[in-house]
């Protein structure tokens, strides 16, 4: 695999699909194996995510690692909560030496909602300095300290934006800012609120923004009603609109998931409409199976 | 500062161990709020009174000493809330009144052996229902284990 | 200020049970000012570890005396003849000045009675903030007057995260997020083109992280 896949995809101005991966909670890599399973074929490349909610896992590099190794492109993905600088410079060069050719960069849940609240955090940079610096030493060929590279990291860099958090007017600044720090694809929260999506949307596109970046929109099937109430409360950044939690509470019993994977539908198959929009990024956790139904129910199969 | 009142005779506490002398309460009050203790009901109890400008210098290490000298309950009575004189006494009382209540958990002594009390100026029975509430209180938590 | 908070009696108790003379030795600067080693906390302790110990039926000597600082030896030398006379001091000082006693009166076992938090302000009466982490090299003037090191949960330059939310940090929602506060401010003063301009990392030499620091004023060394 010399050069990424889904800059390739999205490149040629196909419509790109991605899809998550949380590693195990072990040293055991068999939970991939058999998620990557589910989604090969389906998507153009599976995130990994990086000790998420920050709570031990294997790392991001190995599973990815262990997706390359079945044939499955990967997103790195990077928090800056547990690393400084050098060893994620050093990541970024392990990386991309074992196959790697996505990275996204975050800044990272607090350390306090995780399975170690006591430990010590890192934030010696944050998810923009990442950026910044994976482009330096992709284009300039040259470490942070201004080393030069025996071989630069060709990595096709992405971000995250939540057009969902606060204050609105700020987030389409802050998309600006990653860009111009070197964002090639940004990865939005998950989409239930389309009025204000979209109304992010049509500034980043009248700003010029989504000629420069590839933005793709998280979309999440709901599993329940409990699900959804969930993540309306207690995630913070999340939109979920009332007329959402009615839909997944007045479904008949049994056919909850039915309705969550209606609503998915709904939302993917209004994303598709909205101009400057160059994907969705699938976040089914622990649903991995409903990725393929949905990509293939949306029309977006085969790949 | 301090001054002792005389001794009154018993009606309602009733020492079950005839050993167990009479309690001893340290009784701290802002002038406004008592001008005179001497139509106290009479109860067997050895009251030491200490009168204060303002309920605000109810402090918190007088409160603590008036136990080493062997109180076995401490009483504080100030104005009702909203009356003090100097607007906040009361308040802050109450305020240090609770982290001492707190504090003599964690002794080991029992908060309950410290209370607080808003009275309306010259309301003799509210002040005697204070004393009898503490000598109450005394009766479950017995004397001083530190005297 | 420095602001700390006094550690629980039932912590203080045990580490101090071991000694039959103790002296309790306030600081009459920063813990005086946010309550929690002054000369009445002093006060209050003391005749609270005596009831404590009581109760056990021991009776430990304790000495109360404050002085103006213990991170100063002008200060810290009025209380020579108290510490010789005790088994043990128990300093309510911040942390500097309990190191500054131990130094001080290096055969007398020092120990530590208040948690030293942060460096702070008296936001109003009752409310302690944090405020500074000591990084050694100022930017407040690029942050309009908020530091997002001392402020920010996850000390970002380029913030704020997506977990920010009604103002406030997703960490507790009692933390103002620091970067609503950079750009509530930026606003006022109409200068949000602030925060687009990209801040570069921090070389964090300056901080404890180059090691611990000192300042050494030549012109104040006769």
């Amino acid at each position: 695999m010399n050069a990424s896949k889904l800059r390739e995809v999205l490149s040629l101005g196909k419509f790109a699909v991605t899809a998550e991966c949380g590693p195990p909670r072990g040293a055991n890599a068999e939970v991939i194996n058999k998620k990557g399973t589910l989604l090969k074929g389906y998507v153009d490349a599976v995130n990994v995510t990086d000790n998420q909610t920050a709570i031990v896992r294997m790392s991001s590099i190995a599973a990815c690692s262990h997706l390359i190794g079945m044939g499955i492109e990967p997103v790195m993905q990077m928090v800056t909560r547990d690393r400084n600088r050098i060893a994620l410079q050093s990541d970024i060069l392990g990386a991309y030496s074992l196959g790697i050719r996505n990275i996204l960069c975050l800044s990272g849940d607090h350390q306090t909602f995780g399975s170690e609240p006591g430990a010590m955090n890192v934030w010696d940079i944050d998810c923009m300095h990442l950026i910044h610096t994976v482009r330096k030493m992709r284009d300039e060929g040259k470490d942070l300290s201004g080393f030069e590279l025996n071989t630069a990291p060709k990595m096709f860099i992405g971000a995250v934006e939540n057009p969902f958090a606060d204050p609105f007017e700020f987030r389409v600044l802050r998309l600006a800012k990653k860009v111009a720090a070197g964002a090639d694809f940004i990865q939005t929260q998950c989409v239930f609120n389309m009025e204000r999506f979209k109304e992010w949307m049509r500034l980043a596109y009248e700003q010029g923004i989504t000629e420069k970046v590839h933005i793709l929109a998280g979309v999440t099937p709901l599993k329940s009603a409990r699900a959804a109430k969930y993540m309306a409360t207690r995630v913070a950044g999340m939109s979920v609109p009332d007329s959402v939690i009615k839909r997944m509470e007045s479904a008949p019993k049994g056919k909850v998931s039915d309705e969550g994977f209606k609503i998915c539908l709904e939302t993917v198959h209004e994303l598709r409409k909205i101009k400057g929009l160059h994907g969705i990024h699938i976040m089914a956790i622990e649903w991995e199976e409903k990725v393929s139904e949905i990509v293939k129910a949306a029309g977006l199969f085969p790949r | 500062m301090v001054e002792n009142l005389k001794v009154v005779s018993a009606t309602t506490f009733k020492p079950e161990n005839a050993e167990y002398s009479k309690p001893k309460i340290t009784l701290f009050h802002c002038i406004n709020a008592i001008s005179s203790l001497t139509d106290l009901v009479n109860l067997n109890c050895d009251i030491t009174e200490i009168q204060m400008p303002c309920s605000s210098m109810t402090r918190e290490v007088f409160l603590l000493r008036a136990f080493e000298a062997g109180a076995d309950a401490v009483i504080v009575i100030v104005c009702p809330k909203g009356t003090c004189r100097y607007i906040e006494g009361n308040i802050r009382a109450g305020k240090r009144v609770a982290r001492m209540k707190k504090l003599l958990d964690e002794i080991g002594l029992d908060g309950r052996r410290l209370e607080i009390f808003y009275i309306p100026q010259g309301d003799q029975t509210a002040l005697n229902d204070a004393i009898y509430q503490i000598t109450d209180n005394l009766a479950a938590l017995r004397s001083n284990p530190t005297a | 200020m420095i602001v700390g908070e006094q550690k629980p009696l039932a912590e203080i108790k045990d580490k101090v049970s071991s000694y039959s003379k103790l002296l309790i030795l306030g600081c009459g600067t920063c813990v005086k000012t946010c309550f929690a080693g002054g000369e009445d906390e002093v006060a209050i302790l003391a005749s609270a570890l005596r009831l404590s110990f009581r109760k056990d039926d021991i009776n430990i000597k304790i000495e109360e005396l404050t002085i103006e600082r213990q991170c100063e030896d002008e200060f810290i030398k009025e209380a020579a003849t108290a510490v010789g006379r005790n088994d043990a001091v128990l300093s309510l000082a911040c942390g500097a000045g309990v190191q500054m006693i131990a130094n001080r009166f290096a055969r007398s076992p020092v120990l530590p009675g208040v948690n030293t938090t942060f460096i702070g302000v008296l936001e109003k009466q009752g409310l302690f903030t944090e405020k500074c982490l000591g990084c050694g090299n100022c930017m407040l003037d690029i942050f309009v007057g908020i530091c997002p090191i001392s402020r920010c949960s996850k000390k970002l330059f380029n913030g704020p995260c997506g977990g920010s939310q009604n103002g406030k940090c997703e960490v507790n929602a009692e933390i103002d997020c620091a970067w609503q506060l950079i750009i509530d401010r930026s606003k006022s003063f109409g200068q949000m083109d602030r925060l687009i301009t990209y801040i570069p990392p921090k070389d964090w030499r300056s901080s404890q992280a180059g090691g611990p620091r000192k300042l050494v004023r030549e012109d104040h060394i006769i």
